[in-house]
């Protein structure tokens, strides 16, 4: 894919296998390469590696940010917030669930329609980036003044066609969808370019030959372009639900977590424990029964992940 | 040879049928509205967005929503705090990301898979996971509240993602180049400056401009490491518009255009790049 970036100069004669020619790099490469790689693997070590190795330390003791000394409870903080950890769970995998699914969804057809033949297509495909683009912030900011109760656009349009007003942000079911809306909106350019550009890298002979053998258009669609784009689609998908689940501005900003707690997520949830509550070490309780999860989810991506690179 | 390429184009590429443009109609006006809607109220008066007869367009536009931003000093600090970590971040980022990507994309040595593996994985760690750590090293290190802990806490996320970006681009140097910088008598430190980064400067700028903007956009580090005084936009307007109830919608949708601005100019620069980035998987949605 980075042949746009780096044009490949044209091979004059026969190049040896890289993997054969990397083996015979001497010893003083090999450590050559090691030290320059340090600095970067310091750098996380220190950086995200010790504090996600330190979260299950901090999860022992009874700590909090008001208090400058902290005492060992051992499982204590697990059991304390296991049964809101499960709650919060619920409403995790519904919103990175229905936020998964609705951009792939879009995304993948309006590929499929960008695809086609048509003057303006590269402007309208430009254009439809810019949702990806803003800063998250900014697409909750913008989505809670559309949904807004009172004043909000998508409500003063229903009353000019006479329908009725609906209250999105101020009840549990419709806060849900107003966020899934919401980032749905923000990540369906992400996938819309990577199914278009899987798309453009289907061979025309394979859809001609299947023309000719009297495929129609339908038949094209689902037995040659479909499974063509299943693999990659379904990594982003994976990829897309793992950031899904860690998604903190879109709800914190448009909902706050509320009505209630019906949009509570475990991100939300743990920032509020922290830094509403100041519960250090319950909140890291949380964090590290996430880090299970995520390590059965991240499991299945990079399987996923392996068996996409040896096609 | 172009008839013959015109019925296959039309084969691999059909027209749309009519549902087909109506879908494609429907589905963009869905992406698109919304963009409309705010730049539209961020032209419009306060007054007008409250009033019965609301229009739908800015009727009376005005520029007092986009002044009154630049009368705000405290937003002015955002911004300005908005640049610094960002491009720190971005620097520190294609720094120590560049000389890694060389590193696992030229090299084989012991310990080369972990390190891959650790990066890969890094790519998955939600920012708060890693908060309260993050929160309570920076706190004992005394730097809470800089921007050094802003930059820092952004570069868990941005780092990974420059290296298997960088590692790409590398990865389409061909190794003969090298051979031939150790044929000439080049060191292995003026091969990496001389030849290596050089060839790369297009990725280097896409890789930093990436970098530049994820740290831009994040809320989590900012609302909670940084303090009133150090953090960046998006916290800035959380706080400055949600948090304290005052809804003026004309001035915070005109406040997200100028926080969305520079997002724009680079992705105007760097189209080209952005599609093949996103495309190869490397880059978070």
């Amino acid at each position: 894919m980075q042949q746009a970036i780096l044009d490949r100069p044209a091979t004059r004669e026969p190049i040896e296998p890289q993997s054969r020619r990397r083996t015979t790099l001497g010893a003083k490469d090999r450590t050559f390469g090691f030290m320059i790689a340090l600095p970067a693997v310091l750098l996380f070590l220190v950086i995200a590696i010790y504090p996600l190795v330190s979260s299950i330390g901090t999860s022992l003791y009874d700590q909090s940010l008001l208090r400058p000394d902290r005492t060992f409870v051992g499982f204590d903080n697990y059991t304390a917030i296991f049964g809101e950890f499960m709650a919060r769970l619920g409403t995790t995998l519904t919103f990175a669930t229905l936020a998964t699914i609705f951009p792939v969804l879009l995304g993948v057809a309006l590929a499929v329609l960008l695809n086609a033949r048509m003057r303006g297509r590269n402007i309208l495909r430009g254009t439809l980036m810019l949702p990806w683009l803003l800063p998250g912030v900014v697409v909750s900011f913008l989505w809670a003044w559309i949904f807004n109760d009172s004043y909000g656009v998508l409500n003063h349009l229903l009353t000019m066609v006479g329908l009725p007003e609906v209250s999105m942000l101020g009840n549990p079911t419709g806060a849900m969808a107003a966020v899934v809306i919401a980032k749905t909106w923000h990540s369906f350019p992400w996938i819309m370019v990577v199914a278009l550009s899987v798309l453009q890298t289907l061979p025309s002979e394979q859809l001609e030959a299947a023309t000719i053998d009297g495929a129609t258009r339908s038949q094209r669609f689902r037995y040659i372009s479909l499974p063509h784009i299943v693999g990659p689609v379904a990594l982003v998908a994976t990829l897309e639900f793992i950031y899904n689940f860690g998604n903190f501005d879109t709800i914190f900003v448009m909902t706050g977590g509320g009505p209630g707690d019906s949009t509570t997520t475990l991100a939300v949830s743990l920032y509020q424990l922290a830094f509403g509550s100041y519960e250090l070490g319950k909140a890291s309780a949380m964090g590290v029964l996430w880090l299970i999860l995520l390590a059965i989810i991240s499991s299945a991506y990079l399987l996923l992940n392996r068996r996409l690179e040896k096609r | 040879m172009s008839r013959g390429r015109d019925i296959g184009e039309a084969i691999v590429r059909p027209r749309l049928s009519i549902p087909g443009r109506i879908a494609l109609l429907l589905l963009a006006l869905f992406g698109l509205l919304p963009i409309y809607w705010l730049a539209s109220t961020a032209f419009m008066k306060k007054e007008a967005v409250f009033a019965l007869d609301r229009p739908l367009f800015p009727v009376d536009p005005t520029l007092e929503n986009f002044i009154g931003f630049f009368q705000n000093d405290a937003l002015l600090q955002n911004l300005a705090n908005s640049f610094i970590v960002s491009i720190g971040t971005a620097v520190l980022s294609v720094l120590v990301g560049g000389l890694m990507a060389y590193s696992l994309s030229k090299f084989r040595y012991r310990g080369r898979n972990p390190i891959m593996f650790m990066f890969l994985i890094g790519q998955l760690i939600p920012g708060a996971l890693l908060l309260i750590s993050l929160y309570l090293m920076l706190s004992s290190a005394g730097l809470l509240y800089t921007y050094t802990a802003l930059i820092i806490s952004f570069t868990t996320f941005t780092l990974p993602l420059v290296v298997f970006l960088l590692k790409g681009i590398i990865d389409g140097l061909p190794d003969d180049i090298l051979e031939a910088a150790k044929v000439d008598g080049l060191s292995r430190i003026a091969t990496m400056f001389q030849i290596v980064f050089p060839l790369v400067v297009p990725g280097l700028i896409t890789a930093a401009m990436f970098a530049f903007m994820r740290g831009w956009s994040d809320l989590l580090f900012a609302l909670t490491l940084a303090g009133p005084d150090k953090q960046t936009l998006p916290a800035g307007l959380t706080q400055a518009f949600i948090r304290e109830g005052t809804a003026d919608w004309p001035a915070l949708m005109a406040a997200s255009l100028i926080t969305s601005l520079p997002l724009a100019i680079i992705f105007i620069l760097l189209q080209r790049y952005f599609v093949s980035g996103l495309a190869s998987g490397a880059v978070k949605g």
